[in-house]
């Protein structure tokens, strides 16, 4: 690996786990402003195929499907006095690896992949929600940052083991 | 006298359906709250409702083609719905019956026959057993394979809605749903439906029950639970959810239809097709609808939704099975429904609404979970037994239903009563003291 690309891996590191605190600190409009206008985030449903036939996910539906207007609806819904799924917040902890640079084109654009495990742990439940999956990233170089224009999230259970996804993945 | 020290676990099942007649009092709007938290009520309603009735396993438009198949829960076991290679939609036991390994993994695919993983045994897809490995050599020459098919599960449809059933004296379909057919006519039948893509599906830490009691009745929740939608200018008031028609009909079924609505909520190019489909009544109701939330008796509710997104009005048809796990969790499984003959833009901007509002992300239903989780909580374990707490179902029992509506069934002139759910348990009382 080239040192040009190590330092872009640990850039990509550093904004990835920013955006994971960001996001576990309910600090939702510190991480809208890490959008790129133009992004594409989605979560597509995953199926159980027979053998090993791929993709193992729909290309038809998702759980999430946003530009950037519908993540300012969920963001400003979260903020008005009625966001019932989110009062009081959900107390999570993301924890992003794995990261890897699959394109790089400096001060351009960059293609990312990593894991990440969300713990999710609500009101007095004992009981705690992990969700787990892919994320395939790609960012976009803007006024000297990088913002994310895309996002695929490859959750790993076919059957949504939390009550909602009322918090960004 | 009503006994006040109660164990329901301690009684017999014969025992349990006595305390159920006496304290379930759907007409005078009582409502144990026991009956969302009792072990012992969920085993009794496994038997009697969920073994007994028409359940939903799929659409139609799932299976298109020949030989496809899809894998669905019915009461608690695996089924397969297959489309044979005459066309003929069969629903199988998905249990090899040599030594019971389940046959297929699958959610759905394509396949002409399906192979057991335990020994091997090969069954075509409309269940008739095929191949027995080394049959000659192990079974002898005698051997006959034709009482070794796949158990057959009775299966009909609706409108595209396909239903299976354990119970071979259920009565049909058709006269199940009763009345009601003329309301999934509007939902289903008004034009060719598709689904779009394999059904969502999440988690709940909730009583079944209260999913289907959200949908068959409860359009006053909405001003509080769903106040987000209004401050973001969504749906145009917190009250915007009386206006219109409660309706039930026998058999536990009932819908709210809101109304009136200036906009036309489908797409205009198919107004033909609509009037082709539907009745002049349905076909006018349709013209003035702005949503439909309903529940075909005992776990399968359906929506229609219009709202405004990104400035646009735009609606979703869905249907929704709120499957039981146990007493205290289900499985929610979600279906959004389009019109086969919509153009590509106005299905892309339904399935977004969809997405936005009512899948696991959506933010109507996001908030909903919430209190599904908390009443299940609060209703569960002995205490709401022993302590006999009951929840009130008296809103609009006061009031007359109205005699000059175009549909069947009891009508009341907004949405705001609980009258659908006093049917619902009506029923489901029915069923269970049977």
């Amino acid at each position: 690996m080239s040192l040009e690309k190590m330092l872009a891996t640990y850039e990509f590191e550093q904004w990835l786990y920013l955006e994971a605190k960001l996001l576990d600190d309910i600090d939702f409009d510190g991480w809208f402003s890490l959008l790129h206008p133009d992004i594409s985030y989605s979560m597509p449903v995953r199926v159980n195929k027979e053998g090993i036939e791929r993709p193992d996910y729909s290309l038809d539906m998702f759980a999430f499907y946003d530009d950037i207007e519908l993540l300012k609806i969920r963001v400003d819904r979260l903020k008005t006095d009625y966001a019932w799924a989110e009062i009081p917040p959900s107390r999570t902890r993301r924890s992003v690896n794995n990261v890897r640079l699959l394109e790089y084109a400096p001060n351009e654009k960059a293609v990312v992949n990593s894991y990440l495990t969300i713990y999710r742990s609500r009101s007095t439940d004992i009981h705690h929600d992990l969700i787990s999956g892919e994320r395939q990233d790609e960012f976009t170089f803007v006024d000297g940052e990088w913002k994310l224009s895309k996002r695929v999230f490859i959750v790993d259970q076919t059957t949504l083991n939390t009550r909602n996804l009322a918090i960004f993945v | 006298m009503m006994k006040t020290n109660i164990n329901l676990e301690e009684m017999s099942q014969q025992d349990a359906i006595e305390y159920l007649k006496e304290s379930v009092q759907p007409e005078m709007g009582a409502i144990p709250a026991s009956l969302l938290g009792d072990p012992k009520i969920y085993d009794i309603e496994h038997k009697k409702v969920f073994l007994k009735t028409w359940l939903f396993i799929g659409h139609e438009s799932e299976i298109p083609n020949k030989n496809d198949f899809i894998t669905r829960d019915l009461a608690g076991y695996s089924v397969i719905i297959s489309r044979g290679s005459d066309g003929e939609i069969r629903g199988l036991y998905n249990m090899c019956t040599h030594r019971g390994m389940k046959l297929c993994r699958a959610d759905a695919g394509n396949k002409s026959s399906f192979t057991c993983p335990y020994h091997g045994f090969n069954f075509k897809n409309n269940g008739d057993c095929i191949g027995v490995p080394l049959q000659k050599d192990i079974y002898g020459g005698d051997f006959d394979k034709s009482g070794l098919g796949l158990h057959k599960i009775r299966i009909d449809s609706y409108k595209g809605l396909l239903f299976g059933t354990w119970n071979d004296q259920a009565e049909p379909l058709e006269d199940f749903l009763g009345e009601f057919k003329w309301y999934l006519d509007i939902l289903a039948g008004r034009a060719e439906m598709e689904v779009v893509g394999p059904p969502q599906r999440f988690v709940i830490h909730s009583n079944w029950k209260i999913g289907a009691d959200n949908f068959v009745g409860d359009s006053y929740h909405t001003m509080v639970t769903h106040g987000s939608i209004v401050k973001l200018g969504m749906v145009p008031s917190a009250t915007y959810s009386k206006k219109g028609y409660q309706i039930h009909t026998t058999n536990g079924h009932g819908l709210n239809l809101g109304t009136p609505n200036p906009d036309f909520a489908f797409p205009e190019e198919l107004k033909e097709e609509y009037k082709s489909n539907l009745t002049e009544e349905q076909y006018d109701v349709l013209c003035n609808l702005k949503n439909m939330i309903g529940n075909i008796f005992p776990n399968l509710s359906f929506l229609i939704s219009h709202t405004k997104v990104k400035g646009q009005l735009i609606s979703n048809t869905s249907v929704r099975l709120w499957r039981p796990i146990s007493v205290d969790k289900m499985e929610v499984i979600t279906w959004l429904l389009v019109e086969k003959n919509a153009s590509s833009d106005w299905k892309r901007r339904s399935r977004e609404s969809f997405i936005l509002t009512f899948s696991p992300s959506g933010i109507f239903e996001q908030d909903d979970t919430e209190v599904f989780t908390d009443i299940t909580a609060a209703a569960s374990g002995t205490m709401p037994l022993v302590k006999q707490l009951t929840f009130n179902y008296t809103m609009g029992l006061h009031r007359k239903p109205v005699e000059d509506f175009i549909g069947p069934g009891v009508v009341y002139d907004d949405k705001f009563t609980e009258a659908n759910q006093r049917n619902f348990y009506r029923y489901w009382l029915d069923l269970m003291t049977s």
